[in-house]
């Protein structure tokens, strides 16, 4: 598969420090990829950047094979956008907004018009057409941020957390429908720090932080990377200290936290853990109230790999 | 492309009803106040006809020149009529001056002759020097017999010099050529620093326009900068769509001005039109360098363009047009600089002249003013790429 | 306390406004009030005129000259460009004489050659036209009679020295009141524009839906509130107007303190108030702060143009006067017009004063009784 974006060493500075550190990755065709990290690690400026609406210090960025800057209309043509924020007119209505926008890519109106229904259908804003983005609700909003960035049917498709402060419905309503225009052959660069959604929706996934990529891979890949295998979690009251220092010197156990009544213990390999974990308690008589078994997450990989959890 | 884009922002701004409001609304209105409050000022300081009191008693019947001169002056169907006259008695007349239905009244005795007054003015000043006048002009008879007496004639006719002096004085005749020029309205200044206003106020138009097509001032702006079209094929765009919309709210102030208010902007049309052209292009030169220039948010930018146009107005003489001349006169490059001022004396001197290269001057002017503020615009406008976003 | 505190902060904010509008009233107030002395004697109006002298300065013309610098005020104006038409036209001078080269040679040559001259057709030109023609009469009068030069302006000076007597029976000092009245009727747009456009914008940040809704749902009693943010805004307007009662003793100086100023002091406090219950009424009505911008700006400056408070009130057309009669400026400027030419103070004088502000005050309760309705309506349906 050929690479659609490819990122080589790019660093970005703010005065004094570097909000992007000697970055390099690439995209390949059809596929979704999505930078996790934390607010503040460098996703959204790594976007700007490959957008040419930032400067830059250092790096070089090809989109389709070609040099990206912006001038490079025939590159833009290709690329849909769907920024953070809500970027759209409130002196317009849901279809002029998108009309306005998709209209900056697609000359011929019949093929426009027919774009802009396809987009209204796929976020769902049929009954809406008429509205101002003052009548939307928060989650509607959001829904028309996207359809005025992907209308023209773009191959490549940049989504910076497009789902951020939105209800459950219109999020399940956005990730079905990024899910359907990958479907229909679009790449997607996808950032957000909302790890569940990466496990869902991308293919790939590049973690960063601090402007640096720590780990990247595909979800499976990336939980390979951890040493622990296996989360066992165990509801106790009121723990003793001895115990959690019994704990740590078992088979396997990478590591134990105690908070709040909640005993998390991280092992290292295999899958019958928590019934050596169940005669100890067993044993020592503690009484537990529920215990319960977890394959890691992205977000412990985060955990493990950085020290602190991705939301912040 | 470009008529996509143009078409629009033209309908964004128009569907603002802020932006409505203070370029086109806001005017109108207040060129409504300035009819109804300034409409008979100048006809009221025409010299009106005085009410005065005269009282009848002995000595003012038995003067015969007094008499008929204040017969005259109060003469209805006169032209000359200057007072309106009522013959009263002293405690009457005192009455009516306490009450102020007159500005004074004369009372003749026999050695002097008074006129007594509430307070100091204008119609009191012109009674007492018509009334010095007609006094004076007893001395004159009185130098006229004693001409005639002196020259020898012995056989004196009394009456006939009495005539004689009558008619000397009545043919005496005083002559005056007026060439002031015909339009002397100066309330009319009041209504050119409105359109100027409106000129300058245009700019939160332009403003507001290039604002949503810059990648660091606004969100839109982003979306805009990674579409496949040259910024600078938007921004003509979007500068040209708030043109028009600045033009066609100045049309309808116009239209409202002239046939509502029936204001008097001089003859020459065309000359008129190019003025608002060009004074409408300076108000759209701030909104663009406002901006482009400044990074707030784009209620403080509207902020700046509305201080700053009724500081300019200011200056220009809307809140009274003593202020530009005292600038004018004082410190004339300040409103050599200032826009509202330049739109300001354009009309005056089209209105108040007969010569053109004063309106030229200020035409030049402000296309020049435009120029330097779009150059300077131009100069940030031209990135496309930003340090920080 | 807490309520007031909030307030503080907010009124903080939007210090600028407040310093502006007072800034605009200084402006004005000393701009438009010329000093002069405070005379009771009777003293005559002079009307600006500007002489321009082609002729010798000798003779006939010399004396005609001086008999204008001593009935006029004499504008200097540099012969420059258009100087002498721009001054006509902003009013410097009411009146300019030519004298045209060979002047006096011809009036003595018995031509009686032209005089040009501009006016601003107001009265001071008027007036200025009457002294000049004066002139010219008595000389055309003498020279009929003997035209030794000498002689003539000899006859002249004497007839003119014959005058009216002329006495003034006010008591008044009316150019201190007149200046006292300009100011507390320009206050009519400070009052209006600064201090109800901040208590609307402060009302306007209470009443935003979401901290409404915060407020309505929370712990404090809402009357209890309410009452504190009345009485916030009222203090702020107090305030205000000790502020502009204060600074009208600097600028128009002692006559405040007669009971002249006192009824200004009077008229302008009940006027303060319904300008509270006006910006009560905005603010409850409107919480968008854009437009309260705009109707702010448009119920000052509508009032105080209509009602006089910018232009001389017996300037404006009766027409204008008549729609005037629904704002409670109208009201208030009458009052300050009266106290004006108010000879006596007694009960039967002081009637209509009172008259005047009962309507202010019915202005006020109206102003009330409307938000107040407006405000229940909304709390409970929203």
């Amino acid at each position: 598969m050929k690479n659609i974006i490819e990122v080589k060493n790019l660093t970005k500075k703010y005065k004094n420090t570097k909000a992007i550190d000697d970055l390099s990755f690439n995209v390949k065709e059809g596929e979704i990829l999505g930078l996790l990290g934390p607010n503040g690690s460098g996703k959204s400026t790594t976007i700007n950047c490959i957008l040419s609406l930032l400067n830059f210090d250092s790096g070089i960025i090809e989109i389709f094979g070609k040099k990206m800057n912006t001038n490079a209309y025939d590159i833009k043509e290709k690329i849909g956008v769907v920024f953070q924020e809500v970027a759209v007119f409130n002196e317009l209505t849901v279809y002029e907004n998108i009309d306005y926008f998709c209209g900056l890519y697609i000359k011929d109106k019949i093929k426009r018009k027919e774009y802009i229904e396809d987009a209204i259908k796929l976020v769902g804003l049929e009954d809406f057409k008429k509205y101002y983005p003052k009548q939307l609700s928060g989650g509607l909003l959001r829904r028309l941020n996207i359809a005025c960035g992907i209308a023209h049917k773009p191959k490549l498709i940049f989504l910076d957390e497009p789902t951020v402060a939105v209800d459950p419905q219109s999020r399940n309503n956005i990730l079905d429908g990024i899910k359907k225009l990958a479907s229909e052959g679009a790449t997607i660069v996808y950032t957000t720090h909302y790890m569940e959604e990466v496990e869902i929706l991308c293919n790939r996934v590049i973690i960063l932080d601090r402007g640096k990529i720590i780990a990247s891979g595909t979800n499976e890949e990336l939980k390979l990377l951890t040493k622990i295998e296996e989360k066992v979690i165990v509801e106790i009251n009121d723990l003793d200290e001895k115990y959690i220092n019994d704990i740590k010197k078992q088979n396997n156990v990478d590591s134990v936290s105690y908070n709040d009544n909640n005993l998390v213990i991280y092992f290292k390999k295999g899958k019958n853990n928590i019934v050596s974990l169940i005669e100890y308690l067993k044993k020592e008589n503690i009484i537990y109230n529920k215990i319960y078994s977890m394959v890691p997450t992205l977000n412990d990989v985060f955990l493990e790999l950085t020290g602190k959890e991705l939301r912040d | 492309m470009f008529l996509h884009n143009f078409k629009y922002s033209f309908l964004t701004l128009f569907r603002n009803k802020m932006l409505i409001f203070w370029t086109f609304a806001f005017p109108i209105i207040l060129a409504t106040f300035f009819m109804m409050a300034f409409s008979n000022i100048e006809k009221k300081e025409q010299l009106d006809i005085i009410d005065i009191a005269i009282v009848e008693n002995e000595e003012f019947t038995n003067n015969k020149i007094l008499n008929e001169a204040f017969k005259v002056l109060g003469d209805k169907n006169s032209k000359e009529q200057l007072f309106n006259i009522k013959y009263t008695k002293l405690e009457d007349a005192k009455k009516l001056l306490t009450d102020g239905e007159i500005s004074g009244y004369l009372l003749v005795k026999k050695e002097s002759t008074e006129v007594i007054v509430s307070t100091s003015g204008v119609n009191q000043t012109i009674l007492k020097q018509v009334t010095d006048e007609i006094i004076q002009n007893q001395k004159i008879m009185e130098k006229i017999v004693e001409n005639e007496t002196v020259n020898g004639i012995y056989n004196i006719d009394y009456n006939k010099i009495y005539e004689n002096a009558i008619k000397t004085i009545n043919e005496a005749e005083v002559r005056l050529e007026n060439v002031s020029n015909k339009n002397l309205s100066y309330t009319m200044i009041e209504f050119y620093s409105l359109i100027a206003m409106a000129c300058l106020y245009g700019g939160i138009l332009g403003l507001s326009s290039i604002n949503e097509v810059q990648a660091n001032m606004s969100n839109n702006g982003k979306r805009v900068q990674v579409s496949p079209v040259s910024k600078s094929k938007i921004i003509l765009g979007s500068t040209l769509a708030s043109y028009i919309a600045q033009l066609i709210g100045l049309a309808i102030l116009f239209i409202y001005t002239v046939f509502v208010l029936k204001i008097d902007y001089g003859s020459n049309l065309l000359l008129i039109i190019l003025l608002s052209l060009v004074g409408s292009l300076a108000g759209l030169s701030i909104g663009i360098l406002v901006g482009s220039g400044f990074k707030t948010n784009e209620n403080a930018k509207t902020g700046i363009i509305l201080s700053y146009t009724m500081f300019c107005c200011f200056l220009s003489g809307m809140m009274g047009i003593t202020m530009k001349y005292i600038i004018d006169k004082n410190i004339p490059i300040i409103n050599k600089l200032n826009p509202a001022s330049m739109i300001v004396d354009g009309f005056y001197s089209l209105y108040y002249y007969d010569t053109l290269d004063r309106y030229f001057f200020n035409v030049i002017s402000l296309v020049i003013f435009a120029c330097i503020l779009i150059l300077i615009s131009i100069y940030s406008l031209r990135r496309q790429k930003y340090d920080s976003i | 306390m807490t309520v007031f505190n909030t307030f503080l902060k907010i009124l903080n904010k939007n210090k600028f406004i407040i310093i502006m509008y007072t800034v605009i009233l200084i402006t004005f107030a000393g701009f438009n009030m010329k000093t002069s002395d405070n005379r009771l004697s009777f003293v005559s109006s002079k009307p600006d005129v500007l002489v321009i002298n082609n002729d010798e300065n000798i003779g006939l013309t010399k004396d005609l000259i001086e008999y204008i610098n001593k009935n006029t005020n004499i504008i200097d104006i540099e012969d420059k460009k258009d100087n002498i038409n721009d001054a006509l036209f902003y009013r410097e001078v009411n009146y300019i004489i030519y004298i045209p080269k060979n002047y006096r040679k011809d009036f003595l040559n018995g031509l009686n050659p032209k005089l040009k001259i501009k006016t601003t057709g107001d009265y001071q030109a008027s007036l200025a036209e009457i002294i000049l023609s004066r002139y010219i009469k008595l000389a055309n009068i003498y020279l009929n009679i003997n035209n030794n030069e000498d002689e003539i302006i000899k006859n002249i000076n004497e007839t003119l020295k014959s005058k009216t007597n002329i006495s003034v029976t006010s008591k008044l000092d009316t150019n201190n009141l007149s200046k006292a009245t300009y100011y507390y009727n320009f206050a009519n747009y400070s009052i209006l524009a600064g201090c109800v456009y901040v208590i609307c914008l402060i009302l306007s940040s209470f009443r935003e839906e979401k901290i409404r809704k915060r407020t309505v749902i929370s712990s404090t009693n809402m009357r209890k509130y309410n009452r504190c943010l009345m009485l916030s805004n009222s203090l702020l307007a107090i305030f205000l107007w000790l502020f502009y009662v204060l600074l009208s003793f600097i600028i128009v100086g002692n006559i405040m303190f007669s009971i002249h100023g006192l009824l200004y002091i009077i008229n302008s406090f009940i006027f303060t108030i319904c300008a509270l219950s006006l910006a009560f009424l905005i603010g409850n009505i409107i919480t968008n702060k854009n437009a309260i911008n705009g109707i702010v700006n448009v119920v000052s400056l509508g009032s105080s143009f209509l009602c006089g408070a910018f232009v001389p009130i017996e300037y404006i057309p009766n027409s204008v006067l008549l729609i005037a009669h629904i704002f409670p400026s109208y009201w208030y400027i009458q009052n300050n017009e009266i106290i004006k030419t108010l000879e006596v103070v007694n009960i039967d004088t002081l009637k209509v004063i009172f008259i005047n502000i009962s309507v202010i005050i019915g202005f006020m309760m109206l102003f009330t009784i409307i938000s107040n309705i407006i405000s229940k309506r909304k709390t409970k349906t929203k």
